[in-house]
């Protein structure tokens, strides 16, 4: 009796989900394109090509293209709502900023929304200082430590002469003055890209390459999937969980032909399978935009426009683990990890898997 | 990027399907200090030391976990291990509380845990971009 | 903040180990540490001294790991009770005690648990996980302590060393638990090597096997350690004013600043 609880707690492993979804590339109303675009913040990318040795040129090039970022020193949160950096960044294209080196289960936190929302998450002396209204934040518990502040600068009501402008300025400038290091991007289709740079102080801004490396896997077991078989089915092909697993394994250069005997570990690959000549795997890590992944997507679509031995590809996408929120704006957390990711595998045909996956302090991906 | 109609087959239908907390595994990176100059262990040893750590908080239930030592490198000592997601807590609580390896002080350092072994090959709080 | 923070770091006359432990738990996470000097009334008669200022200790203090922000340290004195009288340093006059950041006592008897719980001017209570516990937690005390925002300490490193102790660690953990509901616990390591200090994630999911929920363990080792810290400064600028009153000397910013009605209640 006196044990009871302190057992099931012992059982209990931390709420987490997992998505799975599937559709058709080029159908009408795939989401596809959607769900890449309302994953602001993208920490690593990964594609897997089965039977392929070396990359088409059009790939390399969309890899080239992924777009540099910058890293800003102890920037004032104030200049992010000022008049001057929404006219020019945040109206002209999708900006993107995110709090560096910041831990959202500790510290206050800071996101700017390509739809120019600006998203804080603060903890509750920040909270009660600044002044500004927020709600509390879902993850917090009966004991609120910790809120949430949205501020849209789109907004019309929010112009330079509004009530509302010169309060928030004055919260984060002269109330509580918020500074942090942030991650940057600007994407803006057909204009000078140097315009960050000249925006902010040399010494204050650096810009930074996403960091690219390439590896050929040799004679890698690949489970067999049918695109239209999301649960798979018993010795023709394996299911969706059982991909997202091997995919985990290999990303992570796990051995996969194990025995159930074997003392290390168990784990094989799923069956059934078949082996693999080689595959192409490449891995870029940096800040990066949904615009440059649904680039890649794309291209890596057309990758089967040509006749091709994969049967499948597929595209890993990391999230932040201390952004503020995962899709949309839907609030993120971090609990005893932070994880938020996705997956497509792209068929042959252009069906899709789409697999979402977050953690404890999270709502259900779109 | 125009493109000619899809191919022959049907397009797959949409099909959603939500899994909540239906994770069969749990996967934690881990990594074991020692002190400097201490002998590393092999794998088999690795895996036979968390055993170790398991029989001491847990009893023979817990040394009977089904535990894989999916990675490891003697080099840095870090692992990744997978334990079924009802025995994660045991697993992480014998790991911290065991202090000793061949005699010496030892202490296991849980890095990351999840549900998804594919979000242990991309954690933001270990990468450094500057 | 509601950073991690160990509040048990045993404070020696070794400084390359502090400084090494400093590290450690800088490496692991920890915003903030508080150095515990510890009064034992069983050994031969001691006096509070001045704790040394730890910016004058460690001239730089490591980088919490992850971060550009510099590991907390704090000063903690802790009164190991096993008499009544043993109490009357607190009520002392003594200027010393209010350089301490945090005030925690150990009491060996139930009475003096009791009256830990119930009168004493002091932030942090720690529960024996050395040996089977020598009396009954019982609810009326528990719960003063709970609403005069007093905490409960456990500590995990006896844990660590040894397993006739895990056991009572565990045990006696398990009894509070069943007292206090898993509300205001507080762990720390007492760690007195590296090796014996472990990642407040780790030490959070320790809590699950005290019988603590997800959200109360992670407490323990993140907000109620702030809440403590909170709690301490409030009775140090309460004191504060007490002596300023009595015997003026050299007052410091904090004391000057305070509300009105701090002064009141001390007054009274």
């Amino acid at each position: 009796m006196r044990m009871s609880v302190p057992l099931r707690r012992l059982r209990q492993a931390p709420r987490h989900l997992l998505v799975c979804e599937k559709s058709h590339a080029r159908h009408a109303r795939s989401r596809h394109a959607a769900h890449v675009r309302d994953h602001a913040y993208n920490c690593r990318v990964s594609f897997l090509i089965p039977e392929c040795g070396t990359l088409p040129e059009v790939l390399k090039s969309t890899i080239a293209d992924v777009g540099e970022y910058y890293l800003l020193r102890n920037l004032s949160l104030h200049e992010l709502v000022t008049h001057e950096f929404i006219d020019t960044f945040v109206k002209k294209g999708s900006c993107h900023a995110l709090t560096y080196n910041t831990k959202i289960d500790q510290d206050n936190t800071a996101a700017l929304l390509p739809t120019g929302k600006l998203i804080l998450s603060v903890d509750k002396d920040t909270y009660e200082e600044l002044g500004l209204q927020g709600r509390p934040s879902q993850y917090s518990g009966k004991k609120v430590m910790r809120y949430i502040i949205t501020i849209d600068l789109m907004d019309p009501s929010f112009h330079p002469d509004s009530k509302k402008h010169k309060r928030v300025l004055w919260a984060l400038k002269e109330k509580k003055p918020l500074e942090f290091d942030f991650l940057l991007a600007w994407c803006n289709t057909g204009a000078e890209g140097s315009t960050l740079m000249s925006y902010f102080p040399k010494n204050q801004i650096q810009t930074l390459k996403p960091k690219i490396t390439f590896s050929t896997l040799r004679d890698l077991q690949c489970p067999v999937l049918q695109s239209n078989e999301l649960q798979g089915k018993p010795e023709e092909s394996c299911s969706t969980e059982e991909l997202f697993e091997w995919l985990g394994a290999v990303l992570n250069q796990v051995s996969l032909d194990n025995k159930s005997f074997s003392f290390l570990s168990t784990y094989c690959c799923p069956q059934p399978n078949t082996i693999v000549e080689q595959a192409f795997l490449c891995t870029i890590t940096g800040f990066i935009i949904p615009e440059a992944i649904i680039q890649l997507l794309e291209k890596l679509c057309c990758y089967f426009d040509e006749p091709k031995l994969a049967h499948w590809l597929t595209l890993t996408v990391h999230g932040f683990a201390d952004s503020p929120v995962s899709w949309r704006e839907s609030e993120h957390g971090f609990h005893k990890g932070g994880e938020n990711l996705y997956n497509f595998v792209v068929f042959r045909n252009l069906d899709y898997w789409l697999q979402m996956a977050v953690g404890t302090n999270d709502d259900c991906p779109p | 990027m125009a493109r000619a109609d899809p191919p022959p087959p049907p397009p797959a239908a949409f099909e959603r399907r939500v899994l909540r907390s239906a994770a069969e595994h749990h996967y934690l990176r881990v990594r074991l200090e020692l002190p400097d100059g201490g002998a590393r262990p092999s794998a088999a040893q690795f895996k036979q030391l968390v055993v170790t750590a398991l029989r001491e908080l847990h009893g023979e239930v817990g040394a009977a976990l089904p535990v894989d030592v999916l990675t490891y490198e003697e080099k840095t000592l870090s692992a990744i291990l997978r334990v079924t997601s009802s025995g994660l807590v045991k697993l992480w609580s014998a790991l911290t509380l065991l202090g000793f390896y061949q005699n010496r002080r030892c202490a296991f350092r849980v890095l990351q845990t999840s549900p998804f072994l594919l979000a242990l090959s991309g954690n933001s709080r270990e990468l450094v971009l500057d | 903040m509601a950073g991690f923070a160990d509040l048990n770091l045993p404070a020696g006359p070794d400084k390359k180990g502090l400084q090494s432990l400093l590290e450690a738990a800088a490496r692991l996470g920890y915003s903030a540490v508080a150095l515990n000097h510890v009064i034992d009334f069983k050994e031969k008669k001691q006096e509070i001294v001045k704790p040394a200022s730890p910016s004058e200790l460690f001239p730089s203090l490591p980088i919490v790991q992850g971060t550009s922000k510099r590991i907390k340290v704090l000063n903690r004195l802790t009164l190991i009770v096993s008499d009544p009288s043993h109490c009357n340093l607190l009520r002392s006059t003594s200027a010393n005690i209010r350089l301490y950041d945090i005030i925690a006592v150990f009491p060996k008897t139930e009475k003096l648990f009791h009256i830990a719980c119930t009168t004493l001017d002091v932030d942090l209570v720690c529960i024996n996980v050395t040996e089977k516990l020598p009396f009954y937690f019982r609810r009326p005390p528990v719960n003063v302590a709970i609403d005069r925002g007093i905490y409960f300490e456990l500590l995990y490193t006896p844990a660590i060393k040894d397993s006739t102790m895990r056991r009572y660690t565990i045990s006696n953990a398990i009894s509070l638990m069943q007292i206090c509901k898993g509300k205001n616990i507080v762990m720390s390591s007492a760690a007195e090597r590296p090796l014996e200090l472990r990642g407040p994630y780790d030490v959070a999911n320790l809590g699950l096997l005290f019988g603590m929920s997800e959200s109360e363990a992670k407490a323990a080792v993140s907000t109620n350690c702030r809440a403590t810290l909170l709690h301490g400064e409030t009775r140090k600028s309460a004191c504060g004013v007490v002596y300023t009153v009595k015997k003026p000397r050299k007052v410091e910013e904090e004391e000057t600043t305070l509300p009105a009605c701090k002064k009141a209640k001390t007054q009274a």
